[in-house]
């Protein structure tokens, strides 16, 4: 059985360059793990591609093509991150931000989720855990990515940021909402949209706030923008607030991604679970490994900014071009059984969080996330299995991907 | 061994000096220290200077053999 995504990625002709033309729309739900066995067809079948969806762009497969995109913003401009929309009417800082400029941003905010201020919030973020941990534990069952997975990294964004963490009350469904639009259903744009106005009027409000302290607060993002200059200017309001909701929609559904996944692996491969409970200091190794593996990130896009051959593709200004991360994060060419889950893996470079100066700046911060989730989950719910009649849904890769649901059950001891 | 870790190149990403506690560090902005500079690696930590190297998503590390 050939399911309709195989039929629309049949090579139909070629481009002059001799570069295969694909047809591939990457909206739609599929079945989980659908996405990267498509990435990994894709990448064994050609390096590059002319993908004829939407206005038509570039896509490069592998390990080595994607880190070169990432690393010469000078040719691969974040003017536009979704291929299909060359020409978005929005513009997130940092993340479209060009050098130099790019720099002077993500300076201002990159030290606020660096080690340090990680570090500084951990205790609290391992008090977050435990509480929702034990308010499950004693339900035996949860649908993962709702009641655990999105809540758990939004109190932790808001700890950090300094404001209250029981506002994620009031986040989660925002994002939800967000979230369920983005991806192109129709039904759900008044939905989005109210989110949006949702997280924009709350921090309307704090930033509104801080504007009226008399002198800066300690760890509170918001009192240090308030307070910040670029190029001896302060910042305007729009900007502050284009930021916040930029981390926002960053952070949250994504680590809430990575993490529904890794909790299936766990709930899938008891040897790998046991293995964690014994020896717990393997935890970042087999974080780092679930976003090598199972990356939310299909692909990454940006727009050419200068005529360029990129190995034998002629790109010329304006074009844009997809990174498959899929498929360069389970490259054979890179990784030795890139399709097994090793939870010691050690050299292990992959490129979940992008690469070049836009690498994902809640890098550290997400980490931490997943490996308090990890730690404090299993010390009180140690075996868990996967129930669920139908096959588990993702997202499509055109957003970040998600399972859809993950139901999951384990025996309540008293 | 020696180690050393392209100024131009490093983005951050903090793989090396979490694989290689103690060898490297990290600055208040995330990136490792020392970099820019030639370090001597000693023989019992060469495995995680190569790990530290082999998980660099921008090959930002250099090893030099002795």
């Amino acid at each position: 059985m050939t399911s309709p995504a195989e039929e629309q990625t049949e090579i139909s002709q070629r481009v002059p360059s001799g570069c295969p033309v694909i047809h591939l729309d990457a909206s739609a739900p599929l079945e989980a793990g659908a996405h990267w066995e498509k990435a990994n067809e894709l990448r064994e079948t050609s390096p590059a591609f002319f993908n004829s969806h939407a206005q038509g762009y570039w896509v490069f497969t592998r390990y080595d093509e994607v880190r070169e995109m990432y690393q010469h913003p000078e040719i691969f401009s974040s003017e536009s991150i979704t291929p299909w929309d060359p020409d978005p009417v929005y513009r997130f800082v940092p993340t479209q931000i060009d050098p130099p400029d790019h720099a002077k941003y993500r300076q201002l905010i990159s030290r606020w989720f660096a080690p340090n201020a990680v570090n500084r919030i951990t205790p609290q973020a391992h008090e977050i855990g435990r509480r929702l941990v034990a308010d499950l534990a004693p339900k035996g069952e949860c649908d993962f990515v709702s009641d655990f997975a999105m809540r758990l990294p939004t109190e932790i964004f808001l700890t950090i940021i300094g404001v209250p963490n029981s506002d994620a009350d009031l986040f989660v469904p925002w994002v939800e909402d967000f979230f369920a639009g983005f991806g192109g259903d129709l039904e759900q744009q008044t939905a989005m949209g109210a989110a949006l106005g949702g997280i924009r009027g709350y921090w309307e409000d704090v930033l509104e706030d801080r504007r009226h302290d008399p002198e800066p607060r300690e760890d509170d993002f918001v009192s240090l923008l308030v307070n910040s200059t670029v190029d001896d200017e302060p910042l305007g309001d729009a900007l502050i607030l284009d930021i916040l909701t930029v981390l926002v929609l960053a952070g949250l559904d994504t680590t809430r991604g990575q993490l529904g996944y890794l909790f299936r692996h766990l709930a899938e491969n008891p040897d790998d679970r046991r293995r964690l409970i014994a020896e717990p200091e393997l935890i970042p190794t087999a974080v780092e490994e679930s976003l090598r593996m199972y990356t939310i990130i299909f692909g990454d896009g940006r727009k050419v900014a200068q005529d360029t051959d990129f190995h034998g593709c002629p790109l010329s200004k304006g074009d844009m071009v997809y990174g498959l991360v899929s498929g360069a994060n389970r490259d054979p060419r890179v990784y030795e059984s890139p399709d097994e889950f090793i939870v010691d893996r050690k050299a292990n470079n992959h490129l979940g969080f992008a690469g070049g100066p836009h690498r994902c700046l809640g890098a550290h911060l997400a980490r931490r996330v997943m490996q308090v989730a990890v730690e404090e989950w299993l010390k009180v719910i140690p075996d868990f299995e996967v129930t669920s009649e139908e096959p588990l849904m993702e997202r499509g890769g055109g957003a970040m991907m998600t399972l859809l649901n993950l139901p999951l059950t384990w025996e309540v001891t008293s | 061994m020696k180690l050393t870790v392209d100024v131009n190149i490093c983005r951050g990403h903090g793989r090396c000096y979490s694989l290689a506690e103690g060898l490297l560090t990290y600055d208040e902005d995330g990136y490792v220290t020392p970099r820019g500079q030639v370090i001597d690696v000693p023989a019992d930590r060469a495995d995680d200077a190569r790990n530290a190297a082999d998980s660099c998503p921008e090959g930002a590390i250099d090893l030099i053999d002795d």
